[in-house]
């Protein structure tokens, strides 16, 4: 017997599926499509409307660039250590402050603050407030100690960075960590307590298992994001000293814009694109595979 | 639903999508620098055109602006959509070669050589093709502070230490000098004995603020240096002459520089707004800066540690004499504008002795020629040395408005902030950036 959900899909559901389908076509396949053209194209702002097909040499150009491996490392290893503080901040706090936010849930608006300033204004903000003679942190660092640091120097540029962008985003894995803890069962928690689960016991062997989806929710989103870093690096540092602060998205901005390199960025964003499908792919499989071994 | 219900709204929507298409609805639509003093003047010039009797409804102005960040990208994209929703448009210098093929050169009026000079004009031409009328100009000044100077210049122990310090770090005793007078070497040398890790004694902690960001303006700032040894992106045949004595001698300075921590440490994510801060904090001897910096510089509302004590002069000299990059802003003939006569008469125009001077009052930065600045000079003294030091110094490297000129500029950003940061040595930052400009102007 076939269920509702095997059963071929009604005439209605094909017609009401038609808004949605030419959507997609117009608003992400025809782009898709023009990408793919361009990716493998010489063009220019000249010739956009008439791009000459060249193969793969934009391709080639990507991969042989050396500052396309220094963005792609630089993403890579902002996105990981982002995602990592913000989400190991972000659950201390939920389980931390919970019995605070529990009597207090006011304090949530306050803690939530950071994410209402777009990441531009960010970037805008720490640019002053890092200033060494506009600022308040460099002013007092000269005022107690003598000491005039560099916060935007090549050596500590990344750093910065790394606590500018946690500092914005740690609420949000904050917020998604105590919703998760807010629903674990009381219940659960009682019995683990009446059968002498120490405080510790309790957390690793019965709460964070039970967040554990939550958390992994947690990282991929913050890596995501991390990984496509752009807007509050690009007004803080540029690409950087060297490009030692271009992330992926700065990388493909510059050389489309700034170098006219229309079909080079264009097929980063390509290899950019087929890489992270692959993994949220490989991902979405190794999910399925354990769903289905459990 | 009522026939006259439907007539109303009928009436509303048309006015509404008048008022939402207003722009294309201009007589003459002139796309504008947003938010600063060129706005005022651009403003102020469109006023006075309009008032004009032999204006007619069908060729008056209207003004259009977009948010200034990322413009130039924003008006590539649009003059490269084959956008008509403005007829003239703002340039730059350094864009022009990328602009021109979607722009029609101007012509202009008989005054404007005398207005302008040949050197301004040059400012906006492109393959010999003049294709635009050059309002804004933008150049450099070595600001420096009259009081720490003057009081080096009278005191012999300091004179004696300056010359251990430019001994120590530059390999020759040097003797303080009249900024006027000063080499390169001799603003090195100055920058040096007033910073505090280098001079323990110095009143200002840095004696430079040098702009360092991977930053394509930062490379206009730098490059006075250089080409004061004799620098130039290209030779006369063409080829890319960057990987020279003269740019290693630049880069080498800033470097010396940035090292001894004459500059603030994070002088390599600074550009204009914070090498001002630094500047105006009373804490910096000397820095060169754009010209647009002057006005806040020595204002004592704005800057009340140094605005009484700021001298503004022109870069410092090197072996082939002084030198300061010019560009200007200038307003062009979109190619697909639909109104191009209206468009032309306006920009003849606004090369006039008369709308220059328009210009010129209302805050605008035009770069005059001696006669006709003498007639703003009490009220704008500032365009006197503007228009002096643009025909004396003023320079645009070869090749510094071909289509790839700002791609140039981001190139020489990330290959010299490479070396200054340590990233990376002299000679592959010469070579990778010779071997990027040969491949972008080739």
């Amino acid at each position: 017997m076939t269920t509702p959900s095997q059963r071929a899909p009604s005439s209605e559901f094909r017609l009401l599926a038609v808004p949605l389908v030419l959507f997609l076509l117009v608003f992400l396949g025809f782009p898709a499509l023009v990408n793919l053209v361009y990716s493998v194209s010489e063009v220019s702002f000249e010739t956009l409307r008439s791009p000459e097909i060249t193969g793969f040499a934009n391709f080639t150009a990507v991969w042989t660039d050396s500052s396309f491996w220094q963005a792609s490392w630089f993403s890579f290893r902002f996105g990981l250590l982002t995602a990592l503080l913000e989400c190991a901040l972000g659950l201390f706090l939920a389980i931390f402050l919970s019995p605070l936010i529990e009597k207090r849930s006011w304090l949530m608006a306050i803690l939530m603050l950071p994410l209402m300033v777009a990441p531009a204004l960010i970037g805008l903000m720490y640019r002053f407030v890092l200033h060494e003679f506009v600022g308040p942190v460099p002013y007092y660092l000269w005022t107690w100690f003598g000491a005039s640091f560099s916060f935007l120097g090549p050596a500590s540029a990344f750093w910065t960075l790394v606590v500018v962008e946690t500092l914005q985003w740690t609420p949000f894995a904050f917020l998604l960590f105590h919703m998760a803890y807010q629903a674990i069962p009381k219940e659960i928690i009682e019995a683990s307590a009446m059968d002498g689960a120490h405080y510790r016991h309790r957390l690793w062997y019965v709460e964070l298992p039970l967040m554990a989806p939550t958390i992994v929710v947690a990282l991929l989103i913050r890596f995501i994001d991390g990984f496509r870093v752009f807007d509050n690096v690009y007004v803080l540092t540029g690409s950087g000293a060297g490009g030692s602060t271009a992330s992926l998205s700065i990388y493909i901005y510059e050389a489309f814009f700034k170098q006219g390199a229309i079909g080079k960025a264009v097929a980063a964003s390509v290899i950019l694109f087929a890489v992270s499908f692959a993994v949220l792919y490989g991902l979405n499989a190794l999910a399925a595979r354990r769903k289905g071994a459990r | 639903m009522t026939f006259s219900t439907l007539r109303r709204g009928g009436l509303i929507a048309t006015a509404i999508a008048s008022l939402m298409a207003s722009p294309a609805f201009a007589k003459v639509t002139v796309l504008g620098w947003p938010g600063g003093p060129e706005e005022t003047a651009l403003r102020a010039a469109a006023d006075a055109y309009n008032a004009k009797p032999d204006v007619t409804d069908a060729n008056k102005v209207e003004l259009l602006f977009f948010n200034r960040d990322g413009f130039w990208d924003k008006l590539q994209a649009d003059l490269a959509a084959g956008s008509k929703a403005f007829d003239a448009n703002l340039l730059a210098t350094y864009s022009i070669g990328r602009y021109a093929p979607f722009m029609e050169p101007v012509e202009l009026s008989d005054e404007a050589k005398a207005v302008y000079g040949d050197s301004v004009l040059t400012t906006m031409q492109y393959e010999g093709k003049q294709f635009g009328v050059p309002t804004d100009l933008s150049l450099h000044f070595m600001y420096y502070r009259n009081d720490l100077i003057e009081a080096l210049l009278k005191d012999d122990a300091a004179k004696a230490k300056f010359a251990e310090i430019s001994e120590k770090h530059l390999g020759r005793k040097l003797e303080p000098k009249n900024p006027d007078e000063w080499t390169w070497d001799d603003y090195a040398a100055t920058a040096l004995y007033f910073t505090q890790a280098v001079n323990p004694d110095s009143p200002t902690r840095y004696g430079t603020v040098l702009q360092l960001k991977n930053l394509l303006f930062n490379m206009m700032v730098f490059q006075s240096l250089p080409r004061s040894y004799g620098g130039n992106w290209m030779d006369e045949s063409g080829k890319v002459t960057v990987n020279s004595d003269a740019f290693r001698k630049g880069l080498e300075i800033y470097k010396l520089l940035y090292d001894a921590g004459a500059t603030p440490r994070d002088s390599l994510s600074y550009e204009f707004a914070e090498a001002n801060a630094a500047y105006a904090s009373g804490q910096v001897a000397a820095m060169m800066q754009w010209n647009a910096a002057a006005s806040d510089l020595t204002s004592k509302e704005k800057s009340p540690a140094v605005a009484e004590v700021t001298e503004t002069i022109a870069p410092p000299a090197g072996p082939e004499g002084r030198f300061t990059h010019i560009h200007g802003l200038g307003f062009g003939l979109n190619k697909n504008a639909e109104n191009k006569d209206g468009a032309r008469a306006f920009i003849k125009w606004l090369s006039s002795k008369d709308a220059a001077l328009i210009y010129a009052r209302n805050n605008g930065a035009p770069a005059l020629t001696p006669d006709v600045v003498k007639e703003v000079a009490a009220d704008r003294p500032d365009l006197v040395k503007l228009g002096a030091f643009a025909s004396k110094y003023g320079y645009v490297m070869n090749g510094g408005t071909s289509a790839k000129a700002l791609s140039v500029y981001e190139l020489q950003a990330k290959e010299f902030t490479g070396y200054w940061s340590g990233q990376q040595s002299l000679d592959d930052a010469l070579g990778k950036t010779e071997k990027g400009m040969t491949d972008l102007l080739k």
